[in-house]
């Protein structure tokens, strides 16, 4: 049974989604994948999407046993990048990265790119240095 | 904002000295003129309408609250105070972006387009003056209790079809006025005019309104859309925007097909200034005002964001192994 106890619940848990949503991406990545699978993948880029609402970046990740996995990372908007000043030539195949994010939920080996660096620690943006964006997490 | 009212009343009296004490009049202060005369003169179409064309983007109002946080008295700050309240959005803003939406994050905020921007303003909305959205009505109140699922994918679901997420989740329309509002990226609006019409063309998601200039009445209220029926008029130099006719599947903040919104549009030296009124009185106390300074956009990128929302089949397909893993248990 409803309680009239849930629909005040469901009625405010509603009234702060509304007010959060104007400001945030196109869709929720934590609907789509799983906070309590957290990865860290290091893989090679066979290829990227630039396709809307969000680009896809293919990796081969080599397991510890030496198979290769073939990953999906879900990444920002291709005008949005664009804008940020990457190129088709950001992430051109071979190139090596390391993404930090959460598997989805149904077990495939697709991540959304919650932290996306090369090996050496350099943020991929391209050009990011004095346009404003900070690191994305606080130094540790 | 001056009101017609204050307008009228200051030309009666205008009027009244001029006519009354004639030997006063070159004494009598007159402020609707004694302001410094702008020599800005808005650019025009070549059939003499205001030139409203472009692209024109809310980037530079990013980070501004809908709302005024409490505690925060004034609309507009500056100098030192303006330096601590960007360093604490920009704080607040990088402290957030990692779990923005969840636990999972939106991405890393060099995706985010409109970073780092400096509006000195305190919130969007401006009327009510405290910068708040005036209360829900009860009969609004009552309405949101019944359909808990609008919040789409950040909501708590169920999801079992796609009509369980936002018309947004689903490509289909960010909605009105919401599609004007700065979000993480896409914040632009292409503005085309021709006589005895205006078209707006919104980079996120990417629809187009073709809304007629010619005084052709609104059609019938049987007719309804995911943007409703639109009438534009020009007051003087500012296009005026009044939409209505909107769909049962409209929520803007609660508002459904009764939302009415008036929509000004007025070219300023480097700008566009831009203004909504959203009245329904079967949602909100009384009628608000929010409003945006629109600076020129980099122009308008295709975002066939359907065709490739490859999320839906992942966020459902997401919601069918949390069932099974919940069946398992």
């Amino acid at each position: 049974m409803r309680s009239r106890l849930f629909g005040v619940v469901a009625g405010v848990a509603f009234a702060v989604a509304v007010a959060a949503v104007p400001v945030i991406a196109h869709h929720s990545f934590a609907a789509e994948f799983d906070a309590k699978k957290p990865v860290k993948l290091r893989g090679t880029v066979t290829k990227m999407e630039w396709i809307n609402p969000h680009s896809w970046i293919h990796i081969d990740v080599k397991t510890p046993d030496g198979k290769v996995e073939q990953w999906m990372v879900e990444g920002g908007a291709p005008n949005a990048l664009l804008r940020r000043g990457w190129n088709k030539n950001s992430l051109l195949p071979g190139t090596e990265i390391f993404v930090e994010g959460f598997q989805a939920k149904d077990g495939a080996l697709r991540a959304n790119g919650r932290d996306i660096t090369f090996p050496d620690g350099k943020k991929l943006f391209v050009g990011s240095s004095g346009i404003g964006a900070p690191d994305e997490r606080p130094e540790k | 904002m001056r009101t017609p009212l204050t307008g009228a009343l200051a030309a009666g009296l205008l009027t009244a000295g001029a006519v009354c004490v004639p030997p006063l009049r070159a004494q009598v202060p007159a402020p609707a003129v004694s302001k410094p005369i702008s020599t800005y003169s808005v650019p025009r179409t070549p059939w003499g309408d205001p030139d409203l064309q472009g692209v024109w983007s809310s980037d530079e109002e990013a980070g501004v609250p809908f709302e005024r946080p409490r505690g925060q008295t004034k609309a507009k700050v500056d100098g030192t105070e303006l330096e601590a309240l960007l360093e604490q959005r920009e704080h607040q803003r990088a402290g957030t972006a990692p779990t923005i939406g969840g636990v999972t994050g939106a991405g890393p905020v060099h995706w985010y387009e409109n970073w780092g921007r400096k509006s000195a303003r305190t919130s969007l909305v401006i009327d009510p003056v405290d910068g708040h959205v005036p209360p829900l009505t009860p009969e609004a109140q009552r309405r949101q209790e019944r359909r808990p699922r609008a919040g789409g994918s950040f909501g708590a679901g169920p999801f079992d079809q796609p009509d369980d997420f936002s018309l947004y989740d689903r490509c289909i329309t960010r909605g009105l006025p919401s599609v004007m509002f700065p979000a993480i990226y896409n914040n632009n609006t292409r503005i085309v005019q021709a006589p005895g019409s205006i078209a707006f063309t919104y980079e996120m998601i990417h629809e187009t309104r073709v809304i007629p200039l010619d005084d052709r009445p609104f059609p019938s209220d049987r007719i309804r859309g995911y943007l409703g029926e639109a009438r534009a008029r020009w007051e003087g130099d500012t296009l005026v925007v009044e939409t209505r006719n909107f769909s049962e599947k409209t929520n803007y903040r609660g508002a459904g097909a009764t939302l009415r919104l008036v929509e000004r549009f007025r070219r300023v030296h480097k700008g566009l200034r831009y203004q909504v009124t959203v009245d329904d009185r079967h949602t909100f106390t009384r009628p608000w005002t929010a409003a945006l300074n629109l600076s020129p956009g980099t122009g308008l990128f295709e975002y066939a964001c359907h065709e490739g929302n490859y999320a839906m089949r992942n966020m459902l397909s997401a919601a069918r192994a949390a069932e099974a893993g919940r069946k398992a248990q």
